[in-house]
């Protein structure tokens, strides 16, 4: 039997879920932008569904240019990491709270 | 050139020479001092080419049939018959605001051919007497580029085809006098006198731009040429009372700049700018653009109007004229003269003249000027000294300045054949006129304005009899001495048109009919046939004569008295002070106006501006200011608490964000 597109985009929502929790749970910088990306992989596994299923390329096409940007965004955002590790010496959002009142 | 063309480069010339100067010349006086003078003869050249090249004999006349009215009012005809027919309007859409198109352009015919040449002929040669006057000046630079901004105003003014283009060029008058009187700025005398001059000015202009703005709204339109067909068209027009408000709000621009009462305060303390200056724009042109622009806009004048322009012109004649008797400044004693023949121009408007205004007007721009020149000459040779009892003997010192003096002092009085006595005469007969035919209270006019002859010829006589008679009164005056030829030259030039200028009215045509007199035919034709028309009128009614007399009989007792009571008197100081000191004081404070206005300044308007102030406090800084800036402040603190440093504590701000969004976009 073929899966439909419900149990499709109930992947992608338990996996955008999943990052969200991540997102709000953890405490290391890398993780939570580990799950960051997983939110952005539930939304692309979204759109495919939807192109797969209802016969137009639209959605698969978007997804090609979100992986190049997100591609992009990754190398620049593990850039900034990096660049505050060498710094703060920590990436645990606990200590990064200069810009608290 | 087509004469479009001509104009705009008359208009911008002066303009140009003021910016290069602004920018490059400052502190090079001498390059700034040629490049001023070769404008201004530049333009001088360029307007008697204007005249002359586009002369058209069939100018003379005012075409019959525009505007297409059957009977066209008595003042309509006036305007015609001074004005002509228009050689040039054309405009210029300059901006717009909804339906309000502000245009700028020219409007010309035989009236601003005539103060367009009056203008420029006088700035010209006091732009000449500046490069003797001023050498040593520090400041050069500065004044000769305000003498050129004030050329280029000065000619908006002559040109404007519209009453909004106009008011620009006003203001930018005011500008450039405010400017020239404080060029002195290191003095506090010179500071305040321009602040007095640009202020008590700027009140005229209030009720000018009200009038200007209130005509729009009445009659649709602030063009010369359209508002001259609508009351071509519609005399009736006149006859309401917005009309007679219009009239008395647009006077109002006439009162600030011509310094007539109640405005007259700030033209004897505008004596403290350089005595060019004072020449050029507080004798021949500036104050005299006032009665320019009520002879531009006669035919909006309703007799109402007239009749306040005449009783106060009248009045200011003789007051200025006594006035000048208690002041022992040679500046002050000639400003208050210029007050004195302001009010002859204002009386002749009033008197519905306004071609003998135009006639005064220009035969007073010569021997004002050479007036002036020659006390500059006198200020400057004794080192500027400028109380009249501190000179003396000075004919023999400086023969040229002294003969020149003679010449303009005889035509201020109105001597016969002197160039002022034409004017003058045919004003006082029109006065006289006015009470032989519309009622006995009108000779209340010719009352006043024969006082004002009778106290110009005293004046006259006390100052050049104590400045250039006698023994010297001081070492200053004592080592005099002629002044050089930059200056000498213009009071000669001038010095001879105050005794030639007014012979134009003999019709004596030359250069194949184009010239009469020194005047081209366009502009003598402003005030000729008028004054022969006045003449003759006299003439039927067996008046001339008689009047003439009366005049001449007036000035010689002035100019006897005078000469008794000052020139032969011993004392050290004014003769009149001497005797009488109360008297001598009222004349001195010139009526006490200064006095009123500076009470009224100190307990009146200073109170309203306490008040002002106090409310100022309570609901702007206290209400506004503190109150905006506290709510701002507390907001923000509050804001503040929220940033608590915790990624996560945000995220779930995005959260509830975007469930707020949300909310609102499924609603």
């Amino acid at each position: 039997m073929q899966p439909g597109l419900q149990a499709y985009l109930a992947v992608a929502g338990i996996i955008f879920a999943i990052g969200f929790a991540g997102v709000l749970l953890h405490k290391n910088t890398l993780v939570i932008y580990m799950c960051l990306e997983l939110m952005l992989t539930a939304s692309t596994l979204a759109l495919v569904a939807f192109s797969r299923f209802y016969g137009a390329m639209d959605g698969a096409l978007f997804v090609f240019f979100i992986i190049t940007v997100a591609a992009a965004e990754v190398a620049v955002g593990l850039a900034i990491i990096v660049a505050l590790y060498r710094r703060r010496r920590t990436v645990q959002v606990d200590e990064l709270n200069y810009l608290k009142h | 050139m087509e004469l479009p063309k001509v104009l705009s480069l008359i208009l911008l010339l002066p303009l140009a020479s003021a910016v290069v100067i602004a920018l490059f010349l400052r502190k090079r006086g001498n390059l700034a001092a040629l490049v001023s003078i070769m404008a201004g003869f530049m333009v001088m050249g360029l307007s008697v080419y204007a005249i002359l090249h586009s002369f058209d004999p069939a100018r003379l006349v005012y075409p019959a049939n525009t505007p297409a009215t059957a009977l066209p009012s008595p003042a309509m005809q006036t305007w015609q018959q001074m004005a002509g027919p228009t050689w040039l309007d054309f405009s210029r859409h300059w901006l717009q605001f909804g339906n309000y198109v502000f245009s700028m352009g020219f409007h010309f015919n035989n009236l601003s051919a005539l103060m367009l040449l009056v203008v420029s002929f006088v700035a010209s040669w006091i732009q000449l007497f500046s490069a003797g006057y001023m050498a040593d000046d520090e400041g050069k630079g500065r004044f000769f580029g305000g003498l050129s901004i004030f050329m280029f105003s000065m000619l908006g003014i002559v040109l404007a085809d519209n009453l909004v283009m106009l008011f620009v060029f006003w203001e930018l008058v005011g500008f450039s006098s405010y400017m020239l009187i404080a060029h002195y700025y290191k003095t506090d005398f010179a500071n305040m006198a321009s602040k007095k001059a640009f202020i008590v000015n700027r009140i005229g202009d209030f009720g000018f731009l009200l009038g200007i703005i209130w005509c729009w709204d009445h009659y649709g339109t602030v063009r010369l040429s359209e508002l001259e067909n609508i009351i071509g068209f519609h005399p009736g027009l006149l006859n309401s009372a917005t009309a007679v408000k219009i009239g008395l709000l647009l006077t109002c621009g006439f009162i600030g700049k011509s310094a007539q009462f109640p405005l007259q305060v700030w033209l004897t303390d505008a004596m403290a700018g350089p005595t060019p200056v004072s020449a050029l724009i507080h004798a021949a042109t500036m104050v005299a653009a006032g009665v320019y622009f009520l002879a531009r806009v006669f035919f909006l004048l309703p007799p109402e109007t007239l009749h306040w322009i005449m009783w106060a012109g009248a009045a200011m004649t003789a007051c200025a004229g006594l006035w000048a008797l208690g002041q022992t400044d040679i500046k002050k004693t000639l400003a208050y003269s210029t007050l004195s023949h302001l009010g002859y121009m204002a009386t002749a408007v009033g008197l519905g003249y306004p071609q003998l205004a135009m006639f005064h007007l220009a035969m007073h721009a010569c021997f004002k000027a050479t007036l002036f020149l020659g006390s500059g000459s006198v200020i400057h040779a004794c080192h500027h000294e400028q109380d009249i009892y501190k000179m003396g003997g000075l004919l023999k010192k400086m023969p040229v300045t002294g003969l020149t003096f003679l010449l303009a002092s005889l035509a201020n009085c109105a001597v016969p054949f002197f160039s002022g006595a034409y004017s003058k005469d045919s004003i006082i007969s029109a006065a006289f006129l006015k009470g032989h035919d519309e009622g006995v209270v009108y000779y209340g006019v010719y009352a006043l304005v024969l006082i004002g002859a009778l106290c110009t010829a005293l004046y006259t006589c006390r100052l050049y009899s104590v400045v250039f008679l006698g023994k010297s009164r001081s070492d200053d005056a004592g080592h005099a001495h002629e002044s050089s030829a930059s200056m000498t030259i213009p009071l000669v030039v001038l010095g001879l048109l105050s005794l030639g200028a007014g012979w134009v009215v003999y019709d004596w045509k030359w250069a194949g009919g184009l010239m009469n007199g020194v005047f081209p035919v366009g502009c003598a034709q402003v005030f000729v046939s008028a004054f022969a028309g006045l003449s003759q009128t006299l003439e039927e009614k067996g008046l001339g004569h008689s009047l003439e007399i009366t005049n001449i009989l007036v000035i010689l007792a002035g100019l006897f008295a005078a000469y008794v009571f000052y020139g032969r008197s011993q004392t050290a100081g004014d003769p009149l002070a001497a005797k009488s000191p109360r008297a001598f004081r009222t004349l001195e404070r010139h009526g006490w106006f200064d006095d009123v206005y500076d009470w009224y300044v100190a307990h009146v308007q200073q109170r309203i501006c306490d008040i002002a102030g106090a409310l100022d406090v309570l609901v702007i800084k206290f209400a506004g200011g503190w109150g905006t800036a506290g709510a701002t402040g507390l907001f923000g603190a509050a804001l503040r608490r929220a940033t608590v440093g915790s990624i996560h504590a945000y995220v779930y701000w995005f959260l509830a964000g975007v469930l707020l969004f949300w909310f609102f976009a499924m609603r």
